[in-house]
């Protein structure tokens, strides 16, 4: 795909180097064929709202939100599959499938949504608006309370170079390209969903509902989703069938909850169902689509509730990038104290390594998410600081037992089965 | 300190469980059994002026509507499964479909306003049906239909299904609580019972209520303050928050006046603000600039170059 591309221009200009080091005039040497452009320049598919990977030069898409872009190596490869594994209420998953279809109105990329329980209509309506530059800093500024929001030129009179350092939340960069923030208290303008263009499929409107009880229609729903998908790649030409006469653009498909009874799969109700192959079957068949084409795809599906853990594993290892989101809502992590910041953990359980031998895994593996009034924020999971001396022995103990699940990269104030007292 | 409950929380609670429409789910066990919060539910809505269809396949219509004042029936809709659920009988009255073909005729209705289909009981259609197609059909019979008319009204539409918890395993549970937009879970202590909501508003955070309720022979609600015997109080009465900045050996806290000083105090590097920002803010293709500030007692006579021994 695009690394193939930025290869052919170090052949270039080899060449070109080459025929300098010769004779001047007629030297057998001859630059490759002008690769595109007038300006001889390397040819790259320039399409908005891409760009490639710094490490490997993969074509990438934004995820519509940029903290989870920098966590997964710059963002969503373009030909590959971001599953989302639903939390238990199913309440900050669906934030993450409107960010990226948001991204891509805003980014004029061609959406596909299909679903099974609400209508993609409504799903479009309802997605949240875009922060644009001049008015990102005030509408957050009001966001904002905490103590370490950066004081004016002034005050820093000792440490005034550090005025300019980036903090450590990614806040809202003006003039970013590639990933937009997003406001989920208002919609997204009329204006820009009018201009874009979306394929609505909803699941009860394509399969008529059978009359019999018995032939109970087991995931036709699959056939026919993977019927529209490549009908819609095939005649609109992401994947290079019918030549495009206007830009090459990006096909962002999104699929919900799939795997769920309204999808007339049964592997949310029992165990041992003799049809969990069909499921793995449309993923496997949908990324050697989306190999094929310039798309990318995201997915949510309620993990949680399958019931046979073989079945999750397959899905997974089928899945290119599996991000996992646990809410502390009814659990009781809701009053542990460590947690009280946040809202859930999130967990990236698996990055693909496309093209390349290693993956870009980031170091920080306790992550956890936080449903701001307006904003979605990934931050690292710290630990609040341990300021009272005269608790007693034994609640110190629950602290440091709960400490133990984080990982290393978590600060080790509370670590250890021993409180040391100095 | 528990708020003192009247009636007219009561009716807020049966308020807010059919506020929100969509599937409401009654887990109930053998213990603590709802069909009385159902029907407390019904009789709420039937008094507001709705229509309410009931499919019972649990107990006899008799049995049912029993407790029931006049004005409450007439305005139930009673589709009655119990005495021939395999249509054995033959006669007109049969329903084409079985209790599938009830809920599909249910999902096609004629005209807007507010409707509530109660369904005694979802288990009973659990162990009978595919789950897979249940979920499907309940979740047509709870989507709000929009009647294109003048006002282009969104109907109200709830279904109330009543679940034994201990019928059923974990996948077809976790499947139904998906779907489910309220869930009561009916437990209780000491002989009281008591109900924990949650409610599940769509795109909005989930919230956890408890109630503790009793019915009346009238199948109105009576609410109760929590039990006296709940559970301690988890903090520890020792646990008072420390403050550190107490007991220090330095001064944290400034006076106006010192804090004045200090604010005036120069700072050994301090930089003229055109400096800094110079240093800040580099403007790229000037040439570098040399700032030379002299400082204040730099002011030196002798020629440097007299120690030289030229």
């Amino acid at each position: 795909m695009a690394a193939a591309a930025t290869c052919g221009t170090g052949f270039g200009s080899s060449g070109s180097v080459a025929a300098v080091a010769g004779r001047s005039g007629i030297t057998s040497f001859q630059r490759r064929g002008k690769a595109g452009g007038t300006d001889g320049g390397p040819r790259l598919l320039s399409i908005a709202g891409t760009r490639p990977s710094l490490r490997n030069g993969q074509l990438l898409v934004s995820t519509g939100l940029p903290a989870l872009d920098q966590l997964l190596g710059g963002g969503l490869a373009v030909g590959t599959v971001l599953l989302i594994e639903e939390d238990k209420f199913n309440i900050y998953s669906p934030l993450l499938f409107k960010y990226f279809l948001a991204e891509g109105v805003v980014n004029g990329h061609t959406l596909l949504i299909a679903s099974a329980k609400e209508n993609p209509a409504n799903i479009l309506q309802e997605l949240p608006a875009p922060l644009l530059d001049y008015n990102c800093k005030k509408e957050l500024g009001e966001d904002v309370h905490n103590p370490r929001t950066p004081e004016s030129d002034d005050n820093m009179k000792i440490a005034w170079r550090y005025q300019l350092l980036p903090k450590m939340e990614v806040g809202p960069v003006s003039s970013s390209r590639f990933g937009h923030y997003y406001d989920t208290s208002k919609k997204i303008p009329q204006k820009l969903l009018d201009i874009s263009k979306c394929h609505e499929f909803f699941l009860p409107e394509k399969v008529s509902s059978t009359l019999a009880v018995e032939s109970c229609p087991l995931s036709h729903g699959y056939t026919k989703l993977l019927q529209f998908v490549q009908n819609i790649i095939y005649t609109e030409g992401f994947d290079g069938s019918n030549p495009q006469k206007k830009q090459k653009n990006i096909l962002r498909i999104g699929i919900q909850n799939l795997g769920s009874p309204l999808w007339g799969d049964d592997i949310c109700c029992t165990e041992d169902c003799d049809s969990s192959h069909r499921l793995t079957r449309f993923l496997y068949i949908l990324r050697g689509l989306l190999r094929t084409s310039l798309s990318a795809c995201i997915i949510t599906m309620p993990t949680h509730l399958i019931q046979n853990k073989a079945i999750t594993t397959r899905v997974r290892n089928l899945s290119d990038i599996v991000v996992g989101l646990e809410s502390f809502i009814g659990s009781e992590r809701e009053t542990n104290p460590l947690f009280k910041d946040f809202h859930g953990l999130i967990h990236i359980r698996q990055i693909p390594r496309l093209n390349n031998l290693t993956c870009d895994e980031s170091d920080v593996k306790d992550l956890a998410f936080k449903l701001k009034r307006k904003l979605f924020t990934i931050e690292r999971l710290h630990l609040p600081p341990d300021l009272s001396d005269t608790v007693s022995r034994s609640s110190k103990q629950d602290l440091a037992e709960s400490a133990k699940l984080l990982g290393p990269g978590c600060g080790m104030m509370a670590g250890g089965e021993k409180h040391l007292d100095f | 300190p528990p708020r003192l409950l009247n009636t007219l929380d009561a009716s807020e609670m049966l308020e807010s469980l059919l506020a929100l429409g969509g599937l409401v789910l009654l887990r109930d066990s053998v213990e603590w059994e709802g069909r009385g919060l159902l029907k407390a539910l019904i009789k709420k809505s039937a008094l507001c002026g709705e229509q309410v269809h009931v499919l019972g396949c649990e107990v006899s219509e008799e049995e049912f509507r029993e407790g029931f004042g006049a004005d409450v029936n007439n305005r139930l809709v009673y589709h009655d499964i119990f005495r021939d659920p395999l249509n054995w009988s033959k006669t007109g009255k049969a329903f084409p479909g079985g209790p599938l073909g009830i809920l599909r005729a249910m999902c096609r209705r004629t005209g807007p306003g507010p409707v509530t289909v109660a369904l005694d009981s979802l288990s009973w259609l659990l162990l009978r049906l595919p789950c897979i197609t249940l979920c499907q059909t309940l979740h047509a019979l709870s989507q709000p239909n929009i009647y294109p008319g003048d006002n282009s009204q969104v109907e109200q539409v709830r279904v109330l299904g009543l679940l034994h918890e201990e019928l059923h395993g974990p996948g077809p549970m976790g499947a139904l609580r998906s779907l489910a937009h309220t869930e009561v879970t009916l437990s209780g202590k000491m002989g009281q019972a008591s109900a924990s909501i949650l409610y599940r508003r769509p795109q909005q955070h989930a919230t956890l209520q408890t109630w503790w309720f009793s019915i009346l022979p009238d199948f109105s609600l009576d609410l109760h303050k929590e039990s006296p015997l709940q559970s301690q109080p988890h903090l520890d009465p020792q646990t008072t928050q420390v403050d550190p900045t107490a007991h220090l050996t330095f001064n944290l806290h400034l006076s106006k006046k010192e804090r004045e000083a200090r604010d005036s105090l120069t700072l050994p590097f301090q930089f003229s603000s055109e400096k800094q920002q110079a240093l800040l803010y580099p403007v790229p293709g000037q040439k570098s600039h040399i700032f030379y500030e002299p400082d204040a007692y730099d002011v030196d006579q002798e020629d440097p170059d007299d120690d030289l021994d030229i």
